[in-house]
């Protein structure tokens, strides 16, 4: 009797214990899995917010903010020369870049020139994306202040004056407003008030990010891509390198019996008339 | 003498229950800031500029378009969820595992870009996209992910950890 009663005791006591047991492990899946839950919640939680604000802040694509005379799909292409020149050259430069600012110092006044004698207009894209590896802003509200230039009829000018002044890449003096204010100046009629006041107020942001990731989706990868109507001539044209006779020449080929646009000193284009803009598709390889 | 021969395995045993024990969960502790610190400071460089973070998956040209901008959108706010839960200590294995599957496609992503011979900055820490040749820099980015790869699988292997909520949720 007293046996049997022990021997169901103690098997009593491990079922007990066995329930306890079994109980502790089935608690503890229970967490795992609500953490695991928690964890993966918190994680798509994340990326949707992730996805929601950035889709939100990198509006509008389209600027809802062109400069005065931007051409193109979206507006987002500043011209300079007579838009009736038989040839184009299109540019795509960022304010900081430093291969940009050599090629400007070097290219410039042959391009002011052949704009001036009616034989070529030029479609500038404004890009910015140094700031991204450097940091700071100077491509930023470079690009910025170009496109005030354009808003006040002196995009060409300044665009010329800032790069003779860029300074080192690593130096971010263009993310100073009052250095792009200053070097306003040397451009004669552009320093007003409505300028400085578009150049502080970063009133073109919008614009200027939109060209940006419109240049981000095209083929060009680097700066400055130059494309003289739409075949890329920097570094060279075929086998022939750039250089200021050589870009003469090849305008001069390219307009063969064609008639040439509005002469004289023409630095900043008329309101856009009926001048298609260059379309952003890559020249076919 | 007989007592000399039982020292070796009983201190043996001593170390090993400290390293798995205390020591492995301060150690753990370490690794799981460590790791937290790599995803903050990452999720936080990509998120000011969503053009940039979107140009920086776009220069990889593996995806197609349409998947460029979610994952350059979303991959920061990830990246700083996986720093929020290390920081926590919550769900650490899982957190973990998700950690080093990721850094597993970064490490493939930047080595299928250097396989191609395209040449890009990796973006891990903001910036990215197209950059000059003489600029690339595959073999540090290689190496440094495989580093916090490491500390991943540290937290796969030794997910118990000192000051963790999982600790804590345990107790």
């Amino acid at each position: 009797m007293s046996e049997k009663n022990r021997e169901g005791k103690r098997t009593a006591r491990e079922r007990m214990m066995q329930e306890r047991a079994a109980e502790e492990a089935r608690s503890r899946r229970n967490r795992k899995l609500v953490v695991g839950g928690v964890v993966v919640a918190v994680i798509a939680a994340a990326v949707v917010t992730g996805v929601v604000v950035q889709n939100e802040r990198s509006k509008p694509e389209t600027p809802v903010a062109a400069p005065q005379g931007a051409i193109g799909d979206k507006s987002l292409v500043l011209p300079a020369g007579p838009a009736n020149a038989p040839s184009v050259l299109t540019v795509y430069e960022d304010p900081r870049c430093p291969a940009c600012g050599t090629f400007e110092r070097t290219f410039s006044p042959t391009i002011d020139q052949l704009q001036d004698q009616g034989k070529l207009y030029s479609n500038v894209h404004v890009v910015s994306f140094i700031d991204r590896s450097l940091g700071g802003n100077g491509s930023k509200y470079g690009a910025n202040a170009l496109a005030c230039a354009q808003d006040a009829g002196h995009f060409r000018d300044y665009h010329d004056v800032l790069y003779r002044n860029q300074p080192d890449e690593t130096d971010d003096s263009f993310g100073d407003k009052q250095t792009l204010i200053a070097l306003s100046k040397q451009v004669p009629g552009l320093d007003t008030p409505a300028f400085e006041a578009c150049v502080n107020d970063n009133k073109y942001a919008g614009w200027v990010s939109a060209v940006q990731q419109d240049f981000d989706k095209s083929s060009y990868k680097s700066t400055p891509t130059v494309l003289l109507n739409g075949t890329p001539i920097y570094p060279k044209k075929g086998d022939e390198q750039i250089s200021p006779e050589n870009l003469v020449k090849w305008v001069d080929e390219a307009n063969a019996g064609k008639p040439l646009g509005t002469t004289g000193p023409n630095g900043q284009s008329p309101a856009p008339t009926s001048t298609a803009a260059e379309s952003n598709t890559p020249p076919s390889p | 003498m007989a007592s000399q021969q039982t020292v070796r395995p009983h201190a043996q045993g001593a170390l090993r229950r400290t390293v798995d024990g205390s020591a492995g969960e301060w150690i753990g502790l370490g690794v799981r800031l460590a790791l937290a610190v790599v995803w903050g400071w990452a999720g936080l460089a990509k998120i000011s500029d969503p053009a940039e973070a979107a140009q920086a998956v776009r220069a990889y040209e593996i995806l197609p378009e349409s998947l460029v901008k979610p994952v350059g959108w979303g991959l920061p706010f990830l990246e700083l969820a996986l720093a929020l839960l290390l920081l926590l200590g919550l769900g650490t294995r899982i957190v973990a595992i998700v950690s080093a599957v990721l850094l597993l496609a970064f490490i493939a992503g930047i080595a299928s870009a250097w396989a191609r011979g395209i040449s890009i900055d990796c973006g891990c820490f903001g910036g990215g996209g197209a950059v000059d040749e003489s600029k690339t820099e595959y073999l540090q980015e290689v190496l440094r992910d495989t580093g916090f790869l490491l500390l991943a699988a540290w937290l796969i292997y030794r997910p118990r950890t000192k000051f963790s909520a999982d600790a804590w949720l345990a107790s």
